[in-house]
């Protein structure tokens, strides 16, 4: 397999979101995809008590040589994919740097500590704004409505893929996608996949 | 001690908490002031108005916390601070107002006439006769009573029917969470509600009624009438169980009743035989709120009914009751009971009214060296001394 | 993914750590493997059960971790290849067993995997197995990455029937669930025979009993292998060094230590500077080959996970070995070089290095840094809480009600699942869970609480405990309980699984980690034979749960169990699917008023609810509820509706 083309080695995502909204499933995917392009990768990840309802992040490095630490360095990541918008913040505040890009699923989950009233969800305007300021480029999807119009919320994760593909900034493909899911996935899921997929795709291409 | 100096302490013991502010509070305040002062009664006034406050047993107590700073359970409850000499004067006619016994328009000797009802009652039968009278006439269409509920627990309900209500008398000695039900009533269809109740309970009606509409969500017009029972003290629903546990079966008592203090005991009737518990060992069992509440006579009723003293002895004084009359309405009730033969009156021998001021008196006595916060009729003497 | 059969020999493919040890496991030959569920070593049973196939591969998940490692070593008394695993505080459940096991000696590999937790990223600890090598003196091997977990678990098999003892191979939750890219190899052939030959003398390890007595013989021979292992370890492939022939510093360091330390080399721009020392073999570390390294270098860094384990051997050798090698600066723990609780990452080990040469670390921008200070104020804290639909949050309201009614200051003993969440976050569990420890303590804790009744306890005790809790530990504390009539409310949380760490099997479930139909042991006529009375409730009916539980607190002395059945809401049989269409009826909600003050958003706190602070009205978010409908019945107001979803 010849070297894979990548802007930077490594290169650094962090894919974040809340437990259950199929963030570890998401970078599976992007990193497998990476693999079958001859890619070194790392993820680093926790689970357990992460499932109920508390803040989930991915951590993948993406080398053409070679392992690396699973956790980046602070101020370390080169793109952030949010599954939920105050994840994007949260990861924003101790990995954000100027060159970092950002893809925000702006359907918000909010906190126990927002429905309880003991704490405030910020103005989707305010995240914007932060987000925005706090990166070289950024693009917003309303990724989980894009779902539930095809029918299942979860989707909301494989157009945030497709999102990473349409950004041109790693060596993957549909094609790639493609063969990923298919080996993981009943055949039946496929065309609902591949459909997320193409609408992530077609947001961020050239927006971003 | 005479009068003037038991309204001096009460007013001075009063007076601080008072000051700080009167029926402003919410849970919070209500749990620090009442509930963890062991100044609670029981009555289930802040009950079944929000799910935080939960009758259980004989106890009110908190399920889970509450952030208003301003609430109902504080408002209604009998033991948080208020001006009570003001709540007398709203409610009954300045001039019936007396020191000792509060509202008085009359003092009567009665009993049921109806011996059935007499046997199923503690006394003369006479808040029996009474309700079930309000019943049948119309003039209320539903009762909170205090029934007979599982091992000593008295069970507060409502009813509506008369034959059932006429079912339901006797006292228990440990409180009932009267207020609680009829907080429940006034959701219900029922539209006027009379009420059998201890003079906590009493006070925190008398507390709904002079709150805004608002305030109580509308309802509280639905209470007609209250029966105020005199009241010394109640026990301790965990304590008393645990006492007779030891002498008797539960399951085999069928009443209770406390004869007059020379006697110095709990008379106990069970299937068999009647029990006699010295009232040094029953002392112990009063509920901690009860030291703590100077009204004996339920001064905020429409009319109040006790045991009466007769100088045939207590065998003979046993079938009787004595009532005070404290409204237009109480009277009617009474007067609409002689008319129809419902119940018998006796002349009241004399020094009766001044045994029983007395006797509240001292109740209010011992009260007024008590800490507390809102005592059951602290202010109604104030305006005396 | 089942690794056996998709991926061939040859083939590069992701793998999480504690795939690439199943993995490796596999293509050592592996024939028994036996766990108990904890994170984050779960996935390494869960992927050999996929595996598992009559006759070549048995996977168990065991009631606990003592017997996982006993029926482990049974295989390879047999003479079979074998392994248990086990996260680090499950090492303690089974180290009666490992301290005579390690005195008997094995037979077939034996390897014991434990996957610790620094920082306690999902334990209630962040104890370290890794003194347990030392203790029991066994062999320890640590993988610093993916390719290495694979490749050290088959090699440990190996070194296993070299010295006839087991060898313990220790992972980190950054290495067990961080994946990574791994080269397969070859699948050994199936097949092999048990026999457990034991009729020889008792002298001979190959034929004899198996036993660890004679004691001082047996003893001898233990560290006669361990020094065989470590001249095995001197010539290890898995310790390797990096870095410039007379570095500045040296970093000794092993497992996912080495990933952070790499990255902080390479952060600093020190590749010329630092050398890195990575030890595979940490447990005895051989000693001349650490040596060698200690001569080329004046400062000497140790860098680990969590407390001074290779800094406490490297220093003791450096002391003797002082006249060869020179005096040192060392650098770790000790000195609060780094930090000793918690788990390491690459800015920490990139700063103590910066503060050893005196190199400044990069810093970001100033104007970024100011612009950063925008997210001020900004993002809520997200906060663990139970599941939408989650049984754990019907019992504790029961459950609390059901105390405060009581009001004799009654409390709740915690233990291990996710029902634990009410003891680490009090507002999940409504503030009932008062103690946490390990496994089956919770019963343990209330067996001795409600002995105290004679020196004035009066508070009701109630100890709660998950199906697989139940059966993993809870039973001898029960037992105990039983036996000294102590005044205790056995509360079984059975929600059908072991949820905590991902629905595997346990012995009250009729299927087995290898998807069999199997036996299955019930909680409630297990209790009922010990004697206790037990009452069966669905926490769902909150108030039959209530007045269940007050009764029994009222009811006299003795224990008594209550089983509180209801499954999990990601169990398969429920997740995704709603039981009821739930809506607020605006106009009946009371909201912030005297009368319900939010009784759903701020108490009861389902994350299927939310508060519409414009309209101070509740709501059900559509996308979390998962149609429970247990908040209709909390409503005062009734105004949470339910309506039956449709079927789907
Ligand atoms: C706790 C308590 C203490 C008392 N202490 C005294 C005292 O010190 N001196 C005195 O003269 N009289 C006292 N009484 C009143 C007395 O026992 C009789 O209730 C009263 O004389 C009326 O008699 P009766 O035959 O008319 O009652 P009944 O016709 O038998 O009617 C009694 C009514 O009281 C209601 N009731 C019973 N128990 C309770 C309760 N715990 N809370 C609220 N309502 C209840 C019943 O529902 C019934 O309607 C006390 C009563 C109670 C409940
Ligand atoms: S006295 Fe009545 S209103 Fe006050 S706290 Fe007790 S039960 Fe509630
Ligand atoms: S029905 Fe109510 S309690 Fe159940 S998940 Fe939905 S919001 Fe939560």
């Amino acid at each position: 397999m010849k070297s894979p083309l990548l802007t930077k080695d490594p290169y650094n995502i962090i894919i974040t979101g809340v437990g259950g909204q199929g963030n570890v499933m998401a970078s599976r995917v992007l990193a497998n995809m990476l693999v079958r392009r001859g890619c070194k990768v790392t993820i680093g990840e926790t689970f357990g008590m992460s499932q109920r309802g508390g803040s989930v992040m991915s951590h993948l490095r993406v080398s053409a040589t070679t392992v690396w630490s699973p956790q980046i360095p602070k101020r370390g990541a080169d793109l952030i994919v949010a599954i939920e918008p105050v994840e994007a913040l949260r990861v924003l505040a101790d990995y954000g740097n100027p060159a970092v890009k950002v893809l925000v699923n702006m359907r918000p989950i909010y906190p126990v500590g927002v429905i309880t009233g003991e704490s405030d969800y910020p103005e989707p305007e305010k995240i914007r704004r932060a987000v925005t300021a706090l990166s070289a480029a950024a693009c917003f999807l309303d990724a989980t409505e894009e779902a539930i119009n095809l029918g299942n919320p979860i989707l909301g994760n494989i157009i945030m893929i497709g999102a990473v593909e349409g950004l041109g900034v790693l060596p993957v493909n549909r094609e790639v996608f493609e063969t990923v899911i298919r080996e993981g996935m009943p055949a039946s899921r496929i065309e609902a996949n591949l459909r997320a997929f193409d609408i992530g795709a077609a947001a961020v291409a050239g927006n971003c | 001690m005479e009068l003037g100096k038991v309204m001096q302490q009460v007013k001075e013991r009063d007076a601080a908490p008072a000051e700080k502010g009167e029926g402003l509070g919410g849970q919070k305040e209500l749990e620090e002031m009442v509930l963890k002062a062991g100044l609670c009664t029981g009555c289930g006034a802040c009950v079944n108005i929000c799910p935080y406050q939960a009758s259980y047993r004989d106890k009110t107590v908190t399920l889970h916390s509450c952030d208003l700073t301003r609430g109902r359970c504080y408002d209604f409850c009998p033991r948080t601070p208020a001006d009570l000499g003001a709540l007398q004067r709203k409610l009954y006619d300045e001039s019936d107002i007396t020191p000792e016994l509060g509202a008085m328009r009359g003092f009567f000797i009665t009993r049921a006439t109806d011996t059935a009802i007499r046997r199923q009652s503690q006394h003369g039968g006479t808040v029996t006769a009474l309700i079930t009278l309000a019943l049948r006439e119309g003039l209320i269409d539903a009762a909170v009573l205090a029934g007979e509920g599982e091992g000593l627990l008295p069970q507060a309900v409502t009813v509506s029917d008369p034959e059932t209500a006429g079912r339901l008398g006797k006292s228990r000695f440990v409180v009932s969470p009267t207020v609680a039900e009829f907080n429940r009533a006034i959701r219900t269809e029922c539209r006027q509600i009379g009420v059998v109740a201890t003079p906590c309970q009493a006070l925190a009606l008398a507390k709904m009624r002079t709150q805004s509409v608002t305030a109580t969500e509308g309802g509280i017009e639905k209470l007609q009438l209250v029966i105020g029972l005199f009241c010394g003290w109640a026990l301790s629903w965990r304590d008393l169980s645990t006492v007779l546990k030891e002498k008797m079966d539960l399951a085999s008592i069928t009443g209770m009743d406390i004869p007059p203090s020379r006697y110095h005991t709990l008379e106990v009737y069970t299937r068999g035989e009647t029990i006699r518990i010295s009232l040094d060992e029953i002392n112990l069992c009063v509920r901690e709120s009860c030291h703590s509440c100077g009204d004996m006579t339920a001064e905020f009723s429409d009319l109040s009914v006790g045991s009466a003293r007769l100088p045939e002895g207590w065998e003979t004084a046993r079938q009787w009751n004595q009532v005070i009359v404290r409204t237009e309405r109480g009277l009617d009730l009474l007067e609409l009971a002689r008319r129809r033969g419902i119940l018998e009156f006796k002349e009241v021998p004399g020094g009766n009214l001044e045994k029983l001021k007395a006797a509240s008196l001292n109740k209010k006595r011992v009260a007024a060296t008590r800490p507390s916060v809102g005592n059951g009729s602290g202010d109604s003497y104030r305006q005396a001394g | 993914m089942s690794i056996d059969n998709e991926h061939k020999e040859g083939a590069e493919v992701l793998f999480m750590g504690n795939e690439a040890i199943a993995r490796g496991a596999l293509e050592a030959g592996v024939r028994v493997a036996a766990g108990y569920p904890g994170t984050p070593s779960s996935e390494i049973i869960e992927t050999l059960s996929r595996s598992a196939k009559e006759g070549s591969l048995y996977v168990e998940w065991s009631t606990n971790e003592k017997v996982a490692m006993e029926v482990a070593a049974a295989a390879s008394f047999a003479g079979l290849r074998s392994m248990c695993v086990m996260k680090q505080n499950g090492v303690n459940v089974a180290s009666d067993f490992l301290l005579h096991l390690t005195g008997s000696g094995t037979r077939g590999g034996m390897i014991l995997v434990t996957c610790d937790d620094p920082g306690a990223l999902s334990s209630v600890n962040e104890g370290e197995s890794r003194h347990f090598a030392r203790l029991m003196e066994i062999p320890l091997l640590e993988p610093a990455d993916f390719q290495e977990a694979k490749e050290m678990t088959r090699w440990a098999f190996t070194l296993s029937e070299e010295i006839r003892n087991i060898v313990m191979v220790r992972s980190v939750t950054r290495m067990s669930h961080a994946s990574g890219n791994v080269v397969l190899g070859p699948l050994p052939p199936a097949g092999g025979t048990a026999e457990f030959l034991c009729d020889g003398p008792i002298s001979d390890p190959e034929q004899g009993p198996i036993i660890s007595a004679p004691v001082a013989e047996k003893h001898r021979l233990q560290q006669d292998k361990v020094r065989k292992a470590v001249s095995l370890f001197e010539k290890s492939l898995f310790n390797t060094y990096t870095g410039p022939k007379k570095p500045e510093l040296l970093v000794i360091t092993s497992s996912a230590c080495r990933l952070y330390t790499r990255e902080a080399v390479s952060m600093l721009a020190a590749e010329d500077r630092v050398g890195i020392l990575k030890l595979g073999t940490t447990w005895p570390i051989p000693p001349a080959l650490v040596k060698r390294y200690l001569t080329a270098t004046e400062k000497i860094l140790i860098v680990e996970e969590v407390l001074p384990f290779l800094e406490d051997q490297v220093k003791i050798l450096a002391a003797e070995q002082v006249r060869e090698t020179g005096i040192k600066t060392f650098f770790g723990k000790n000195d609060g070089t780094l930090p000793t609780t918690g788990e390491l990452n690459p800015d920490l080990v990139a700063e103590a290095i910066g503060r050893i040469l005196g190199i400044e670390p990069k810093t970001i921008p100033a104007a970024y840094g100011e612009k950063l200070r925008m997210l001020a104020g900004l993002i809520p804290r997200r906060e663990q809480t139970f599941c939408p639909g989650c049984p754990h949050r019907a019992s504790y309201w029961a459950i609390r009600e059901a105390l405060q009614r009581d009001g004799r200051g009654g409390f709740v003993c915690g233990d291990i699942g996710c029902y634990a969440m009410a003891c680490l976050f009090p507002a999940a569990g409504f503030y009932t869970c008062k103690t946490l420890h390990a496994m089956g303590s919770g019963i343990g804790l209330a067996s001795g609480f409600g002995k105290l009744g004679s020196f004035g306890l009066e508070q009701p005790v109630i100890a709660v405990c998950g199906d697989s809790t139940f059966y993993h530990a809870a039973i001898p504390a029960l037992i105990n309980a039983i036996h000294q009539d102590a005044n205790v409310i056995f509360i079984a949380l059975d929600n059908s699984g072991t949820a905590m760490t991902g629905f595997q099997s346990h012995p009250g479930i009729d299927i087995n980690a290898m998807g069999n139909a199997s036996p299955m042991v019930d909680i409630a006529a297990l209790c009922k034979a010990m004697g206790a009375p037990v009452v069966v409730e669905d926490p769902f009916a909150l108030k039959e749960t209530r007045e269940t539980l007050n009764s029994l607190m009222e009811g006299g002395g003795g224990l008594k169990v209550l089983i509180l059945k209801q499954s999990c809401a990601l169990s398969p049989e429920k997740k995704g699917k709603k039981r009821y269409l739930m809506q607020v009826d605006e106009l009946l909600c009371k909201g912030d008023a005297c009368g319900c003050n939010r009784l759903c958003t701020r108490i009861f706190r389902c994350p299927g609810l939310l508060w519409d602070r414009n309209k101070g009205k509740a709501q059900i978010d559509e996308v979390i509820c998962a149609g429970c409908g247990v908040c209709a019945g909390i409503c005062p107001a009734e105004a949470i509706r339910c309506e039956e979803a449709p079927v789907s």
